[in-house]
């Protein structure tokens, strides 16, 4: 009688034993999957422009009625043959990029007053121009957006004002410009015997 | 300074028995006088203190910062709103503001954006109110050869037209706010400390001027003044901080606080504002979301002398 009650007892004993198992690796796969799905949210956070407060230049009035050349109402043909000299742009000097780009590769040439459309569709206005800057630049975009390249002002632990990349590059000549130092430090009082040693 | 020789001068005066004294115990006829060498010699010495210390009493028996209560905090800090309002015939600000809770400041600094203009420098001068002349300046900018890391071929003399100059790269170097802080072990009258945000800070007052900090400091991130410290009164910045930019005295040892008036209040420092590459980062290390604990996760960075084991807040980092 004994071995025949043991044998159930047993039996139980592993089905319990194997299902707290199979329940505790449930649970660890749950979390790890948790986890996952958190990391994943982080990586892939939406980088909407409200996610961090840049303040939008104002752009110069002569420059925004692109619309009243190149516009359906004017009648002027997209022209997109390339071409170095364009008569009535004379003050602009594309300097980016070298032969790689010219002026369709960023303008938007059905609607000049925006630039060319992100890869959804959506088309970039001249104040966040950062974001097509980020098309090509995306390493250092990255970097800007989380404060590491670029300059910001402002508080360190609240509001903060964005240097933007044209605050710094003039797109059509990016380059960085030299500019004169500030004087070098006095050099500290020696005897003029031992100035004349040296 | 004040209080150890206060403590000098009353046993020296224990030396000799009083003259009183003498009289009391009724020998009249032979006052026990001091001589006129003796009384020559104490006059002296009582002058000459007076000489020395050219201060007044309040700042004479103050009492280091970091053991002052709130009402000899406040005192203080009148007493010095008026010395200066006397002395630059402004009224100045001189803030305590203690640190922020669950703050520790880190700086980070892009070498390879630094082009060497020596904007922060000049930058530093005017919001520290550091002497003109003779010249202190809390940072140094460094140009070195390409592919060079000797210190003793680098040169802070450089003046071209125009940097970026090709085949150098500039290293600025400021107070490294180590957390292992060999300037403040040294200090025999506890005159320097670190905060509990992590800024190194010197309470002027209380500097008896001996430099051993200076000579204990690897990066030569402490200035003292030789001379009574010119500051032209017109662009003299009257917004301070009691550990930080008030105006100075001869004879005390000075350094970057991280401009501590200005962080202590969520400012960044004025380096970092003026930083025309934007090569200077300045935030909160325990932070995790702040720009220099991303630049620590995420780029490339190493401390100065790490070998050293100071185990400075202020990382070099190479943004690409």
């Amino acid at each position: 009688m004994k071995p025949k009650m043991l044998i159930p007892l047993v039996m139980v004993l592993t089905v319990g034993i194997i299902g707290a198992c199979i329940n505790l690796s449930d649970r660890a796969a749950y979390a790890q999957s948790r986890e996952y799905a958190e990391e994943m949210k982080e990586i892939q956070a939406p980088t909407s422009e409200q996610e961090f407060p840049v303040p939008l230049r104002p752009l110069p009035k002569t420059i925004t009625p692109c619309r009243a050349c190149h516009g359906p109402e004017k009648d002027f043909p997209v022209n997109f043959k390339r071409r170095e000299d364009i008569l009535v742009h004379s003050n602009i000097r594309l300097n980016h990029g070298g032969i790689r780009l010219w002026c369709l590769d960023c303008h938007h040439p059905e609607n000049r007053n925006y630039l060319l459309p992100l890869s959804d569709g959506k088309v970039i206005e001249f104040e966040q121009s950062y974001l097509l800057c980020g098309k090509c630049h995306g390493t250092i975009y990255r970097d800007w957006r989380d404060g590491i390249h670029g300059k910001r002002t402002g508080s360190w632990n609240g509001q903060k004002n964005y240097y933007l990349c044209i605050t710094c590059h003039d797109p059509h000549n990016p380059r960085f410009k030299p500019m004169a130092p500030m004087p070098p430090p006095k050099k500290p009082w020696t005897p003029t015997e031992v100035r004349a040693k040296h | 300074m004040r209080k150890n020789q206060s403590s000098d001068t009353d046993s020296f005066a224990g030396d000799r028995p009083p003259a009183d004294q003498a009289i009391a115990s009724g020998d009249a006829t032979r006052p026990d006088l001091p001589d006129r060498r003796t009384f020559l010699a104490g006059a002296a010495s009582v002058l000459g203190m007076l000489a020395v210390s050219s201060c007044s009493w309040q700042e004479f028996v103050q009492n280091n910062f970091q053991r002052m209560s709130k009402e000899e905090i406040e005192q203080t800090v009148d007493r010095l709103r008026r010395e200066y309002k006397e002395k630059y015939g402004k009224d100045f600000v001189v803030g305590t503001e203690g640190p922020i809770d669950a703050t520790l400041f880190g700086y980070a600094l892009d070498i390879q954006r630094c082009i060497g203009c020596r904007k922060c420098v000049y930058a530093c001068v005017e919001e520290n109110n550091q002497s003109r002349d003779p010249q202190i300046q809390y940072i140094r900018v460094l140009r070195f050869k390409d592919g060079d890391m000797d210190f003793e071929h680098a040169t802070i003399y450089y003046d071209p037209e125009e940097v970026p100059e090709d085949g150098y790269y500039y290293m600025p170097v400021q107070c490294q706010h180590c957390a292992n802080a060999p300037c403040t072990k040294v200090c025999p009258v506890r005159a320097t400390w670190t905060e509990k945000d992590g800024i190194v800070v010197v309470d002027y007052n209380w500097c008896i001027g001996c430099r051993y900090c200076m000579a204990a400091c690897p990066y030569m991130g402490r200035w003292f003044n030789f001379k009574e410290p010119v500051i032209p009164v017109e662009t003299i910045n009257t917004t301070t901080h009691y550990l930080g930019n008030r105006p100075r005295m001869k004879n005390v040892v000075e350094k970057c606080t991280f401009c501590i008036q200005r962080v202590r209040v969520g400012k960044y420092p004025a380096c970092v504002e003026i930083c025309p590459v934007g090569a200077r980062k300045f935030g909160n290390l325990l932070d995790p979301d702040s720009e220099i604990s991303k630049i620590i996760r995420n780029k490339r960075v190493f401390r100065l002398k790490s070998e050293l084991n100071t185990q400075p807040k202020f990382y070099y980092f190479f943004a690409t």
